[in-house]
């Protein structure tokens, strides 16, 4: 800024200083030529008036001296030769004129009279050029008589023929001087040069100067020469012109001028360029200060405002009111500003708020909690809880999402979201971090309220979500699961306290208890899991995974005529892997899908190799929910069965309450599906949910398998007993076959049998075993288990190393 | 009278003379220093011997001014002339001498007012208008008969001179010549010739 203002002064203020001194020296160049040509020509001017001014001078002499000549009286004196009268008629005549000396020269150039000189002998004229002329001629020099300078004029005395000359002499003295400075403007000094040296005869100046120019006469010249003088502290231009020279004396006239004098006009001239030229380049100063202030200014007040929108602030606009290019320029500015500004505010609501629900986003969620994180550290005493994070994610959203389509999942999404800022209004932060999970963020005011506010903040949310979503009048159920995690309890950073809250949610949702907050055991198991999980991707290539079956017995027969696949993962270095550690992983990753493919083929195919060992045994596989809702499962279970020449009624899929609550009408289509194959189809786990039997009679399934819970506990307990025989009957009732599972007494089997129930799995009869051992067993008790007592030791073994294959929740 | 008038009048009383006596013509050639014929010079003989015959009484001649000039511009008059000044002009003219032949002055006058002037003295009068500068005669008085003018050609004749020895004399003042003489002896009935050569001066 500060540069341009500069550079634009400069570049004026250069400008017209050098137009200023170059106007200037060529002015005054050209003035002082023009007045020293001035002066040169006013001394040639003078010199030329001087010399004819001297020249009708001595005309005017001639003439006086002609008229006098030729005065009859004159002529008669001088006719008469008589020296007397002559004497005294030139004297006479001679103030007539007012010349100052008269002389008579007879024809042979003898001096008659003389008024210089009266009564001297005769003599010779000195001056005989004056005499030469014819009758009608005149001539005139200038002359020194008796130290004194005369301007001479000779004429014929003609009667009528010349009879002599009469010479006059007309002094050379101040008057003279004065009136030729008069006419010429110049002074004027006549000086003599003769055997006393030089000395004025007439001049103009002051005795005193008279004296200096005395010394500064030149040498001998008959020419006009041009010096400069300088007199009384002043350069005079001079000419020095030569007048007279006989020889022993010469006059010389001395015309000359101050050049002070002279240019004094000339000063006053530059002396006004000056102050002109001075003021100019002023006025310029001021002129270019103004015109660059005026861009400048305007240049200065447009970078703030740039500099405002570059800090953000779109507030103030620019204010300049002017219509040139920069009135332009600002204007753009402020359509600028205010571009910036929208186009920021959308960004930002981009950058940091979700658009689906106008809760903040993962980012904003991010920059909140480290702010939080920051004023925790800064005013919590070490180790006091201040901050809190929740995390929470809907149950069964994937499978609504999609089942049902993007459209009602979003619109569970904005009612979920709404129903949590309604609930959590005091919260500092809600947030979508993307699905269905959010994340809440709480400050306390002290370590104490810690625990209490969270959980209660939980548990409003859960009671918020009790009441189903409706979607076009049809309700949706929506559970969620909370996890919780405290600063710095629970981590000091964002990212741990993120992770654990996250490892809490899923403990909640695993314990079913909807509400978990962290605790660093579950971290290890999550470890674990997470790792297990990783190794279970290369357990089916690697073939680590085995198929283990439990028989399920016939209560009146003590026939064997079905067994459940349960499946184990021998780890090579861990060992037994049990299921609970990586089946609810795998159905959490999608992992289940392949899982459960793998778990029919294995089934399918040793039901096969069974069949062609003369064994006939029904094969259960226990199926997920996730593989309820893939429409492929019918087609790719109709397809094993054709490769092992398989009838479809020995395979038996098992399905629990929650695998088909969670989209019943696809789980309908695909259990319509098998169950149009011939496969057999159970309801697994029964009890543990909430349907309804009425529910379950449209579900096209032949058997129920009463949950252990229920069976373990119906020995001592009436209520449970009598819930079983119920159940028992119910099941009857509706045509199905009724299973009791988790049989581990002679006591239980006995009561199953007395109510009526179809079969029973459990420890009593026998444990898991793999292929050929259970072969080996059917062989060995002939398909019948009368007598067999499995001992507590195997029992217990047993309950430890293997989980039945089981849906999700 | 005009000045061929006056010639001829001159040329008369010569004749007369002449014919008393034996007599030759004396042809006078003026020349100046280079050789040119000099006119207007006055040639006159005075005899060497014996005096010249004394002057005839009354003799007259005339100087007229017309157009402020003097005519004749050169005369020759032998003394005892007395001479009239007539004015031919419209305008008035005031004759005046300074010479020591004769010094004299008229009036202004116009026509024939002023009164002839007697020049009774041998020598050269130089005449001048005291009005008009430029007007210039010179008149050669001379104190014998025998006298002549040069002409355009430079030639003037001396006639009828007696057999005797003369001082031939040859001035022209108006040419500002000197004067010059030679002798010349005349005899019988010849005529001579002679040559003068003039120089400058007064």
């Amino acid at each position: 800024m500060r540069r341009l203002q500069s550079r634009i002064i400069l570049f004026f203020v250069a400008l017209l200083a050098l137009v200023q001194v170059a106007a200037f020296v060529f002015v005054n160049s050209a003035n002082s030529s023009n007045a020293r040509a001035k002066l040169e020509e006013e001394l040639n001017v003078g010199q030329r008036v001087f010399a004819r001014q001297l020249e009708q001078n001595a005309e005017k002499l001639k003439l006086s001296a002609r008229v006098l000549a030729a005065d009859f009286a004159f002529r008669e004196a001088i006719a008469t030769h008589d020296t007397g009268t002559i004497e005294s008629v030139l004297a006479n005549h001679g103030a007539r004129i007012g010349a100052n000396a008269m002389v008579f020269v007879d024809l042979d150039g003898t001096v008659l009279s003389d008024t210089l000189r009266p009564q001297s002998e005769s003599r010779p004229f000195e001056y005989p050029a004056l005499i030469t002329m014819n009758r009608s001629g005149a001539s005139a020099s200038m002359e020194v008589l008796d130290g004194r300078a005369f301007q001479l004029v000779g004429v014929p005395v003609l009667a009528p023929v010349p009879i002599g000359w009469v010479v006059m002499g007309f002094a050379v003295d101040d008057a003279l001087a004065r009136d030729l400075r008069q006419l010429t403007e110049l002074e004027v000094t006549f000086a003599l040069d003769d055997a006393r040296g030089w000395h004025v005869l007439a001049s103009t100046l002051e005795p005193a100067t008279q004296r200096t120019l005395l010394g500064m006469m030149p040498g001998h010249t008959d020419e006009i020469s041009r010096r400069v003088l300088n007199l009384a502290g002043e350069d005079h231009q001079a000419l020095v012109i030569p007048l007279g020279d006989n020889g022993s004396a010469r006059i010389v006239a001395v015309l000359h001028r101050s050049l002070e004098h002279a240019l004094a006009a000339f000063e006053r001239l530059r002396n006004t360029l000056i102050v002109l030229a001075l003021a100019s380049l002023a006025l310029s100063i001021i002129g270019s200060v103004m015109i660059a202030r005026n861009i400048t200014r305007p240049l200065e007040t447009l970078a703030t405002a740039a500099a405002r929108i570059e800090q953000g602030d779109y507030v103030e606009p620019v204010s300049l009111r002017r219509t040139d290019e920069i009135g332009v320029l600002a204007s753009s500015l402020n359509h600028m500003r205010g571009g910036i500004a929208d186009r920021e505010k959308r960004i930002l609501k981009l950058a940091y708020e979700d658009p689906l629900t106008g809760l903040a986003n993962r980012s904003r969620f991010s920059n909140d909690l480290e702010l939080a994180l920051a004023r925790a550290i800064e005013q919590a005493t070490p180790g006091e809880r201040r901050l809190t994070i929740l995390m929470m994610d809907l149950d069964r959203f994937k499978y609504v999402n999609d089942t049902l389509g993007h459209g009602v999942g979003d619109h569970v999404l904005r009612e979920v979201a709404g129903r949590l800022q309604k609930t959590v209004d005091g919260a500092d932060c809600v947030a979508r971090l993307g699905g269905d999970e959010f994340a809440i963020l709480v400050m306390h005011d002290t370590d104490a309220a810690a625990d209490a506010e969270s959980t209660d903040i939980g548990r409003r949310i859960i009671a918020s979500l009790e009441s189903p979503i409706l979607y076009e009048g049809q309700p949706l159920d929506v559970g969620t699961s909370i996890g919780i995690a405290h600063f710095p309890e629970h981590g000091r950073d964002a990212q741990t306290l993120v992770r654990n809250a996250d490892i809490a949610m899923y403990a909640a949702k695993r314990n079913k208890t909807g509400l978990a907050t962290y605790d660093p055991h579950y971290d290890t198991n999550q470890q674990e899991h997470l790792s297990l999980l990783g190794e279970l991707r290369r357990a089916v290539d690697r073939d680590e995974l085995k198929l283990y079956y439990q028989p399920k017995v016939s209560l009146s027969s003590a026939h064997v005529n079905a067994v459940e696949a349960l499946i184990r993962w021998e780890h090579p270095t861990r060992g037994l892997v049990p299921p609970v550690q990586f089946i609810p992983f795998a159905e959490h990753t999608g992992y289940i899908k392949l899982l459960t493919r793998w778990v029919i083929r294995e089934a399918v195919r040793q039901c096969g190799e069974w069949l062609r060992d003369g064994l006939t045994l029904q094969v259960s596989v226990n199926i997920s929910a996730r593989d309820l809702m893939n429409r492929e499962l019918p087609d790719l279970v109709a397809e094993l069965l054709a490769e092992h020449d398989v009838t479809p009624g020995l395979l038996c899929l098992e399905i629990t309450e929650s695998g088909f609550m969670e989209d019943p009408a696809h789980a309908q289509k695909v259990l319509d599906r098998l169950a149009e194959l011939g496969v057999k189809l159970s309801i697994d786990d029964y009890g543990t949910g909430y349907s309804s039997l009425s529910y379950i009679m449209k579900l096209p399934v032949q058997e129920l398998k009463i949950d252990q819970s229920f069976i373990s506990r119906m020995a001592t307990n009436p209520e449970i007993s009598t819930i079983v025989r119920s159940t028992i009957d119910l099941g009857h009732n509706l045509g199905l076959q009724v299973v009791a599972e988790g049989v581990e007494d002679v006591a239980v089997w006995n009561m199953l049998r007395s109510l009526g129930c179809d079969d029973a799995q459990g420890y009593f009869m026998s444990r898991p075993l793999n292929a050929r051992a259970l072969t080996e067993w059917i062989r060995g008790n002939a398909g019948t288990i009368p007598g067999l007592t499995p001992t507590s030791e195997i029992a217990a073994e047993a309950a430890a190393s293997v989980m039945r294959v089981t849906g999700p929740g | 009278m005009t000045r061929s008038g006056l010639r001829a009048w001159v040329a008369a009383s010569c004749a007369v003379a002449c014919g008393l006596a034996g007599a030759a013509d004396l042809v006078i050639n003026v020349r100046d220093a280079s050789g040119a014929p000099v006119a207007d010079a006055a040639i006159y003989a005075e005899p060497l011997t014996g005096a010249a015959p004394a002057p005839r009484a009354n003799l007259r001649a005339q100087i007229d001014q017309v157009q402020k000039e003097f005519v004749p511009r050169v005369s020759i008059v032998q003394v005892g002339t007395s001479i009239h000044f007539p004015n031919s002009d419209n305008i008035r003219h005031s004759i005046y001498s300074f010479s020591p032949a004769k010094t004299f002055t008229t009036k202004l006058y116009s026509g024939r007012e002023a009164p002839p002037v007697v020049f009774d003295r041998s020598g050269i009068v130089v005449l001048g208008c005291n009005i008009h500068d430029t007007m210039v005669a010179w008149l050669v008085i001379v104190d014998t008969p025998w006298f002549a003018k040069s002409g355009p050609d430079g030639v003037g004749t001396l006639k009828n001179l007696p057999t005797g020895n003369y001082r031939i004399t040859a001035t022209a003042p108006a040419a500002n010549l000197a004067a010059r003489s030679l002798d010349v002896a005349v005899d019988g009935a010849a005529t001579q010739r002679r040559t003068v050569e003039l120089a400058p001066g007064s």
